[in-house]
């Protein structure tokens, strides 16, 4: 703080040399930011200030400052900002636009990425991500040393976003300004890359990346089999890694099965805490379902939140787009919905999806999966190979397409329809015990659908 | 100073200068014009410590020197004189001003008391466009733009140079302007690409200045930015801090779309903007295949339907504030407008289907579908 001092008395003795005008006009916010050897680093506002001072006020500067210490000969003026105070995107403006949306993008602190809608307090913690969530809590408390890095995984709609941002939001409060955080998706990595390599800017990624204390990536897998980015990620995470900054990565799936990823990345994810998440339990989603409602400030039986909570198993998000539905509703017709209606609405969202799939597609998705033939599945043979990929098969006939179990059976090559109800069962049963079939039955599901 | 100028010469450029005079109590001299004269040519300067803007007045120079005087009264006299020619001549700190028949006295300031103007590199960065295109297109997107004390980083232009194309950006977090421009349509000796958020104030002081068909010089550095066109010079500073990721907000899906006439929509508009309420909304969706309804009503007011016909793909339904959706539906090019949707709640797309250069767009209203 001696520089402070130092240069609080310099400007006392300026203020009486010059008018008072132009001091609160050129000197009033300046700062003297560094001093090496005989060289002084006055800060100015603007470049004009700086200007103006250069050539004005240079000489009664030096000489004040010989006159406290005297071993300074050089003054160099810089321009700099003063350090901008935090500010909280505030609610919307105006009252007269309160129908108006937002671009949403928008709201989005554009130092961090990060978007102030997520916090860890609208975070529903349940069995099925009580170990992400508590990795997360360790995580803030001791960043870069506890847990690094930390790698979170789980299915499409289940909160990896808002858990990650929800940490980078409460670092950021928590820790103010001292640490700086940066949330990307890999989208986002790979099109920063390519606008780098395209205007030949690759350093500034690298700088930007490189100078923060906590990096949030999100949806690591899209990285993979880009080469060029793969690359840059790799060297970034060294450095940070080298440095013991903390960084939390998302995916879909486990680092094991990214499929197009480089060794050496895998093998780096896999040395720091990998925690899942899985699906919520139904007491988990009532929960997830009454957080919402009070959020969007929505009335509902407790009829219709257990009928949502019923149907809507395996995605938070699709929770998320019934209410909107519901909400949708209910500003358009200006009246409450009756619980007929409502029920309506959810069997509308929830049974989307299921309309275009064919029992062949399944049969078919199932095969190319395990790399083996659609004959294959609906043969004859029971050896080790066949029979789990056969059974996941007619799961996902009676899950996707609520199927009869005796026309699974006779699709599966004819079998009796009390083998097609064991394998339901059995599979069912393993899938919250066993995360590799979770993962795979979630994979094959994924190739379903995008077979359509 | 002594020199000799024609009166229309000069009034050109004091209207140049006029908004950036601004008064500041602590310093006078900012509402002053400077007239400086040197090597036989006569500069007129202003600025308000943000922005500085030069203009170079044809004239006859005898003397070379400077002198600041108080804009309004300098510029109140230089109008309403009736003569062509006007004689300046500075006398200690005072401006004499003669004519064939009109002599006066101004008193001013001496040239070391006006505030010195910022340099800027002019190696790098330097870029060339034609005037024309520069203004159409700032001006296509300034209206997005708005002035926010709590975001200064989206109170201005976004300028993305990159080596082969220019893109212009703006946002008031409810719509946005992009524009394009690529080559040829400007020049460049960029070695990298580079992002620079131009103050609001500045563009549109740009759009105002710069006339058709002049070509453009803008050079950037790190923190400031000079724009070259003609006899006129503003520098400015930039904002500091990074713009929002703006390529997020295009929507990607499409889901459905409109294509309408141009007249014929803004003609819709403003019929429809008699019954919207206080909250400016209008719905439009397809009646049938061929023709998208405009409706707009209040319960104190009355409602209307407006029909227009259109080429519609999908269900065409969405609900916008109708002044916002005017911008964007007057700022597209070509005869016909396009609006893509890309579904409920989400953000609207507003062009032309011909010009892939520039797009507006638009976030609905909440439950206006």
């Amino acid at each position: 703080m001696e520089r402070e001092e130092l240069w609080k008395s310099v400007l006392s003795e300026l203020e009486i040399q010059i008018s008072r005008p132009n001091f609160l006009t050129w000197l009033k916010s300046s700062r003297l930011t560094d001093i090496k050897d005989d060289i002084a680093v006055v800060s100015l506002p603007n470049y004009f200030t700086k200007e103006w001072v250069e050539n004005k006020y240079n000489k009664l500067i030096i000489s004040t400052l010989k006159g406290i210490n005297y071993s300074i000969k050089r003054v160099d003026y810089v321009v700099e900002s003063a350090p901008k105070p935090v500010s909280f995107p505030k609610e919307q403006e105006t009252k007269v636009l309160e129908k108006q949306l937002l671009l949403q993008e928008t709201k989005i602190d554009p130092e961090t990425n990060l978007n102030p809608k997520y916090t860890l307090d609208s975070f529903v913690v349940g069995s099925f991500n009580e170990l992400a969530f508590s990795a997360a809590e360790a995580v803030i408390k001791n960043i870069g040393t506890k847990y690094n890095p930390l790698f979170i995984y789980g299915g499409v709609g289940l909160g990896k976003t808002h858990l990650i941002q929800g940490i980078g939001n409460e670092i950021k409060s928590l820790y103010k300004n001292k640490v700086k955080i940066k949330y990307v998706t890999s989208e986002k990595f790979t099109n920063e890359v390519i606008w780098a390599i395209r205007n030949r800017r690759i350093e500034d990624v690298k700088s930007v990346y490189r100078s923060v204390d906590v990096l949030l990536i999100d949806d690591i897998q899209f990285i993979g089999g880009k080469e060029k980015t793969e690359e840059e990620f790799f060297y970034t995470f060294n450095s940070l890694y080298e440095n013991n900054k903390q960084i939390i990565i998302s995916s879909d799936r486990p680092p094991k099965s990214l499929p197009v990823l480089e060794e050496r990345l895998r093998s780096r994810f896999e040395g720091g805490m990998i925690a899942d998440i899985t699906y919520p339990e139904y007491e988990a989603r009532v929960a997830i379902i009454k957080t919402k409602i009070q959020e969007k400030e929505l009335e509902l039986e407790q009829k219709i939140i257990e009928l949502i909570a019923k149907r809507a198993q395996r995605n938070i998000r699709e929770i998320e787009g019934i209410l909107n539905k519901i909400i949708f509703y209910q500003s358009t017709k200006e009246k409450v919905l009756s619980t007929e209606e409502l029920g309506k609405i959810v069997a509308e969202m929830t049974d989307r999806g299921a309309i275009n799939i064919s029992p062949n597609q399944v049969i078919k998705s199932v095969a190319d999966f395990f790399e083996i033939l659609p004959n294959d599945l609906t043969g004859r043979s029971r050896s080790k190979e066949l029979v789990e990929p056969r059974q996941i098969a007619i799961f996902l006939l009676r899950d996707m397409l609520d199927m009869s179990f005796p026309y699974i059976a006779s699709k599966v090559g004819k079998r009796d329809h009390s083998t097609a109800i064991y394998a339901y069962k059995k599979i069912n049963n393993d899938l919250t015990k066993n995360p590799n079939l979770h993962q795979k039955v979630m994979m094959i599901k994924e190739l379903v659908n995008k077979a359509e | 100073m002594k020199l000799i100028a024609l009166k229309n010469n000069l009034k050109s450029g004091l209207d140049y200068l006029s908004r950036v005079i601004s008064s500041n109590p602590n310093l006078p001299v900012l509402s002053n014009v400077l007239i400086k004269a040197s090597d036989g040519e006569i500069k007129l300067l202003a600025t308000n410590l943000e922005t500085a803007i030069t203009a170079k007045v044809p004239g006859k120079v005898t003397e070379d020197g400077g002198l600041s005087v108080p804009y309004g009264i300098f510029s109140g006299m230089i109008n309403n004189l009736s003569t062509e020619r006007i004689s300046l001549e500075s006398v200690k700190n005072n401006l004499e001003v003669k004519t064939d028949n009109y002599e006066a006295n101004i008193q001013g300031l001496g040239e070391e008391e006006f505030p010195i103007f910022p340099k800027i590199r002019k190696e790098n960065n330097f870029l060339e466009i034609n005037s024309t295109v520069l203004n159409e297109n700032l001006k296509k997107v300034v209206i997005a733009a708005e002035m926010s004390e709590i975001r200064p980083e989206i109170s201005g232009v976004l300028l993305v140079a990159e080596i082969d194309q220019i893109k212009l950006v703006a946002t008031n977090s409810f719509r946005l302007a992009e524009a394009i421009i690529k080559k040829p349509q400007f020049q460049n000796n960029f070695n990298q690409g580079v992002k620079a958020i131009i103050p609001l104030k500045t563009a549109e002081e740009i759009t105002r200045i710069i006339k058709d068909d002049q070509s453009t010089k803008i050079y950037l550095d790190d923190s400031q930015i000079l724009v070259e066109t003609g006899d006129v010079e503003i520098i400015s500073r930039l904002i500091e801090g990074t713009y929002p990721d703006y390529e997020a907000i295009i929507p990607k899906n499409i889901e459905s779309q409109a294509v309408m006439n141009k007249g014929e929509l803004i003609n819709a508009l403003k019929l429809a903007s008699v019954f919207a309420a206080k909250g400016n909304d209008i719905r439009m969706k397809n009646k049938d295949a061929k023709y998208v309804e405009i409706y707009s009503g209040s319960s104190n007011l009355g409602e209307n339907n407006y029909s227009i016909p259109a080429e519609i793909a999908g269900e065409f339904r969405i609900g916008f504030n109708w002044r916002f959706l005017l911008d964007g539906v007057r700022a597209a090019s070509g005869e016909r407008v396009i609006i893509k949707l890309s579904g409920q709640g989400k953000p609207a797309i507003i062009g032309s289907p011909e010009d892939k250069q520039y797009s507006y767009i638009l976030a609905p209203l909440k439950g206006g579908e």
